[in-house]
């Protein structure tokens, strides 16, 4: 059932780049956060209950609704626009997400260890790349911030990997996540709605060698 | 003691931050003085120990503890005249002053922590304390400037965790799992060797935006342009001193497997991309404080050529590490007086600096002596060090770059420092140039001069402290 | 022989259905379930006209269009008993039996000199393109994991039993009804109701057909309808006897026709530029459900 999980997971990834509105991406970030509660509830039986029950509290309430409505609270209020304005057409992107997908795939395949379940190397790694690109090929900052996001699960699918044997690891892993996404979101998306009337990332080039 | 020292300094943090009283402010700003002072010298009585389980005292970790405390007393100073000279409102201030002891303090407990995933929960507090020092004018730019850097920090925060977790993947076929560096080197010969390459990656790419390499540099360039001066001095020298422990104890480590050569391998290719990154900037860039930045960066890359060349390059990475601390917060101290002279950042718009302040032109001309690694600057022998480093390596295309390189930035360097001090500006108003006083420049002597009396003639213990902090490479 | 009656059968109240559902979703009655078949048999009683710019190809490409599928329905099997003809690698014979029909039908499109149809062909060979690597992953993922490379054998031997296996399945059966939507030019790629000449992608291509031709014309889309219909139900009734795979099957189709109809009544059509991303799309789920069953035979740990 896990592996069923991840790769509905993995076909969010590629839903994520044909998508052309933005309440699309806030919509497949929220359906991450359920799709990672599942596969943490049954991933990590062994660890002690007070630390699971922790794990998915945070899971479920962080990534899969308080974010996700915190985003929509912040597109309401600065009037951000429906379309994801990309620099690369979506055919592209779906193309080299499918690429990433597959030499992911490739990579995980010369690995030579037995301890690690091969599906998350591969989850983890296609996220991470995928959500790069997608900071990379967009042009709103808050797309920039949704890539962030979706590197975020990325990680913490990596985390549930070894989460058995190093709890205290996936407990890192969620203090990065609650406070990167509290610092940058919080205080700096508010900032900039307020400061940059056009929540574009050509306005922020106004630091240069000049 | 450490636990005393970090929580008297969380809480003169959140008394600095909740109040707004300015002498109540100083009080406790002195007070914190006091504090890291104290703690220094504990730790370098208590060498070799371990507190609180996490925190060991090496040699590396005292130096640079020294380094912070000798470099972080003068930036306390000048932040006091600074912001009084500013006029700031008690909000800012109070933010200002919390967030550098902020800083200080999360860097001195980096420095000393012994277990890979402490030093990268307070990585992420130096992220959070930097950023409220860049943001501290609020305008437009600085808001820019502070959203690049916690970006690109959190990215590189993240990856860095990333490698943390493939470390892990690679402790597990050990059956231990403790990430403390003594217990990886115990155990580093039985690492698999694929997760220990893609750790090193991670862990190497992430710290870079802290040490300032290719290929995260770019969130410090802005960082340091927009941050108040002496912040920047810290940013620019224990802040990279921070991302350099970070990287280093673990290269220690990968230093014990058969991977070391590829990791030289990996950390030539991106400190030669740093220093040919630098150069390019240097030559077009305006901003002093920006050309301040790229020097940092290339000081940086010629620190990670001196640890991939090996041999002498060790000792003498560490060395210029120190010197270069000391020379480039002077640098960045002198900065101040240098605005308020002609109230302008772009070297087009400041000149003839030696008739309205001949103090602080003659420490901008030493500091630009000593930045360049001419003699008599200390940083001339780490970096000659550094030089006969990579000729014994035998990496003589690597040198010959690197050496000419160099020259073009001495060139640029040179060119922008001598305009700032002797060509006249035209159609600059000078009746209005405030007095500056000359007793403010003398921090900034005595940080050249210690960098000079070290690297000439450094006394016994500091040469024995920089060797045994390296013994561990020299196999 | 079995497979060949029943999609037959199928085929002649299948587009019956999808319109009878549209017109009951929109509030109208709507026509007969049989109407279509009144309609080919109306044309077949009709002259034919050709243009006189158009040569032999476009006057014999409507049989070899209809002749196409009629071969590759020869192949497709039905639950436990073979097709009429069946032997290793025969879906990759469906495949292109199935693309040589298609291409008669882009070259006697292009062959009027109308730039109608010609934009019509080119927008059909590029949503082909794009669904044929999508098809042949899902088949030989499938085939992999089953061991066997014929229709007959692959269905045959599919278990569906554990969670990833189900799941393989649903993904499946999504790629093969949006393969036939493709196929078949329906909704969300194409509306077979638009006659702008900016959105048309098959409906162009017939414009200059008539009688006999367009009558044969009508009768391959219904046909080949059927027959990605019983594909679909092939992946479920596999192992089931026949008493209860013919009932089964119905159903399937049935439920097959219903869903069409009410994916047309309810979606609009995609803009004509991500129609490509959307085809492509198909792919990437299919190199999905080709690491899925690489993860089931247990070559990936």
């Amino acid at each position: 059932m896990i592996d069923v999980l991840l790769i509905v997971f993995i076909i969010t990834l590629l839903y994520v780049s044909i998508a052309n509105r933005i309440i699309t991406y806030v919509k497949v970030l929220a359906l991450q956060g359920f799709i990672l509660f599942g596969v943490t509830y049954m991933q990590l039986q062994e660890i002690n209950t007070l630390n699971l029950v922790l794990i998915l509290l945070e899971t479920i309430v962080f990534k899969a609704i308080a974010v996700p409505l915190f985003l929509d609270h912040l597109i309401k209020r600065n009037n951000i626009t429906r379309e994801a304005e990309p620099y690369i057409p979506n055919f592209l992107s779906l193309v080299i997400t499918t690429i990433i997908i597959v030499v992911t795939i490739l990579l995980a395949n010369s690995v030579k260890d037995e301890n690690l379940d091969k599906i998350f190397f591969i989850v983890a790694l296609s996220t991470l790349f995928t959500g790069l690109y997608f900071i990379a090929s967009r042009k709103k900052i808050i797309t920039h911030v949704m890539g962030y996001l979706i590197i975020e699960n990325g990680v913490f699918v990596l985390s549930l990997a070894v989460g058995n044997e190093m709890p205290m690891l996936v407990n890192l892993g969620i203090m990065l996540d609650i406070f990167a996404s509290v610092l940058i979101l919080g205080i700096f998306l508010n900032k900039i709605g307020d400061v940059f009337k056009d929540v574009d990332v050509d306005q922020l080039s106004n630091l240069k060698d000049y | 003691m450490t636990g005393i020292y970090l929580a008297g300094a969380i809480l003169i943090v959140i008394l600095i931050f909740a109040n707004r009283n300015k002498i109540i402010n100083n009080v406790l700003l002195i007070l914190f003085g006091l504090l890291q002072s104290v703690f220094t010298i504990y730790q370098c009585s208590n060498y070799k120990g371990t507190d609180l389980g996490y925190f060991t005292s090496d040699s590396l970790g005292i130096l640079f503890l020294i380094t912070l405390t000798v470099v972080s007393l003068p930036a306390l100073f000048h932040s006091y005249l600074y912001i009084n000279r500013h006029d700031e409102s008690p909000q800012s201030r109070s933010v200002y002053f919390a967030a550098i002891v902020l800083l200080i303090t999360s860097i001195s407990a980096a420095y000393l922590a012994n277990h890979i995933a402490v030093v990268w929960i307070f990585t992420e507090l130096t992220t959070l304390s930097a950023s409220a020092l860049i943001y501290h004018h609020r305008n437009k730019l600085a808001l820019e400037g502070t959203w690049k850097y916690v970006f690109i920090c959190a990215i590189s925060i993240t990856f860095v965790f990333i490698g943390i977790l493939f470390l892990s993947l690679s402790l597990s076929g050990t059956g231990s799992s403790d990430l403390s560096y003594a217990n990886l080197m115990a155990k580093s010969d039985q690492l698999n060797p694929f997760w220990l390459r893609l750790a090193f990656l991670f862990i190497f790419t992430g710290f870079t935006a802290k040490l300032g390499l290719v290929p995260m540099y770019t969130a410090g360039v802005d960082a340091k342009d927009k941050a108040p001066a002496p912040a920047g001095a810290l940013l620019s020298s224990a802040l990279m001193n921070m991302g350099f422990i970070g990287i280093f104890r673990f290269y220690t480590v990968i230093a014990q497997t058969p991977l070391h050569h590829w990791a030289n391998i990996v950390i030539f290719v991106s400190a030669i991309l740093s220093i040919f990154v630098a150069t390019v900037y240097m030559t077009k860039v305006v901003n002093i404080k920006r050309m301040f930045a790229y020097s940092s960066i290339e000081h940086m890359g010629l620190v990670m050529l001196g640890i991939a060349a090996g041999g002498i390059g060790y000792y003498a990475a560490v060395l210029h590490l120190i010197l270069h601390a000391l020379v480039k917060s002077s640098l960045f101290f002198q900065f101040n007086q240098l605005y308020r002279v002609f109230q302008s950042k772009s070297v087009a718009y400041v000149g003839n600096y030696f008739k309205y302040n001949p103090t602080g032109a003659i420490v901008l001309l030493i500091a630009f002596i000593s930045a360049t690694a001419m003699p008599p600057s200390g940083l001339f022998v780490s970096e000659f060090l550094i030089f006969r480093a990579l000729f014994e390596g035998q990496y003589i295309f690597v040198l010959l770059l690197v050496l000419l390189l160099l020259t073009i930035i001495i060139w640029a360097f040179a060119k922008n420092i001598f305009k700032i001090l002797f060509t006249p500006v035209v159609g600059f108003d000078d009746s209005n140039v405030p007095q500056i006083n000359p007793w403010e420049s003398l921090t900034q002597y005595a940080l050249l001069l210690a960098a000079v009396w070290l690297g000439l003639n450094p006394p016994e213990i500091f040469v024995e402290l920089i060797r045994e902090s390296v013994i561990l490479l020299q196999i | 022989m079995l497979s060949l009656v029943l999609i037959l059968i199928a085929s002649l109240f299948f587009t019956g259905i999808i319109i009878r559902t549209k017109s009951i979703s929109s509030g109208r009655k709507g026509p007969g379930i049989f109407q279509p078949v009144k309609d080919v048999w109306r044309l077949f009683k009709k002259g034919s006209v050709y243009s006189e710019t158009t040569s032999f190809v476009f006057q014999i490409a409507p049989v070899v269009y209809f002749s196409s599928v009629a071969m590759a329905i020869l192949v497709v099997p039905f639950g436990s008993t073979k097709g009429i003809i069946s032997f290793d690698g025969d879906f990759i014979f469906f495949a292109y039996v199935l693309a040589l029909g298609k291409f008669f039908s882009i070259i006697s499109a292009m062959d009027t000199g109308s730039s109608f149809e010609g934009m019509g062909a080119s927008r059909e060979a590029l949503y082909s393109m794009f669904a044929e690597p999508a098809f042949f992953i899902l088949m030989g993922s499938f085939a992999l994991l089953t061991g066997h490379t014929s229709f007959f054998g692959i269905f045959s031997t599919l278990h569906l039993g554990s969670y990833i296996t189900y799941a393989l399945g649903i993904m499946a059966t999504f790629v093969l009804v949006m393969i036939a939507m493709i196929e078949n030019s329906r909704m969300p790629i194409d509306d077979p109701k638009t006659h702008l000449e900016l959105t048309m992608v098959h409906e162009v291509m017939i414009l200059d057909n008539s009688g006999f031709d367009l009558g044969l014309i009508l009768s391959t889309g219904y046909l080949k309808f059927a027959m990605y219909g019983t594909l679909i139900a092939n992946l479920y009734i596999g192992e089931l006897s026949l008493l209860y795979a013919i009932p089964a099957f119905f159903f399937i189709q049935f439920a097959f026709a219903v869903s069409v109809g009410i994916i047309e009544s309810f979606m609009a059509r995609y803009r004509m530029s991500h129609n490509p991303q959307f085809i492509f799309a198909l792919s990437s789920v299919s190199l999905l459900i080709f690491l899925g069953v690489l993860l089931v035979l247990g070559k990936f740990v």
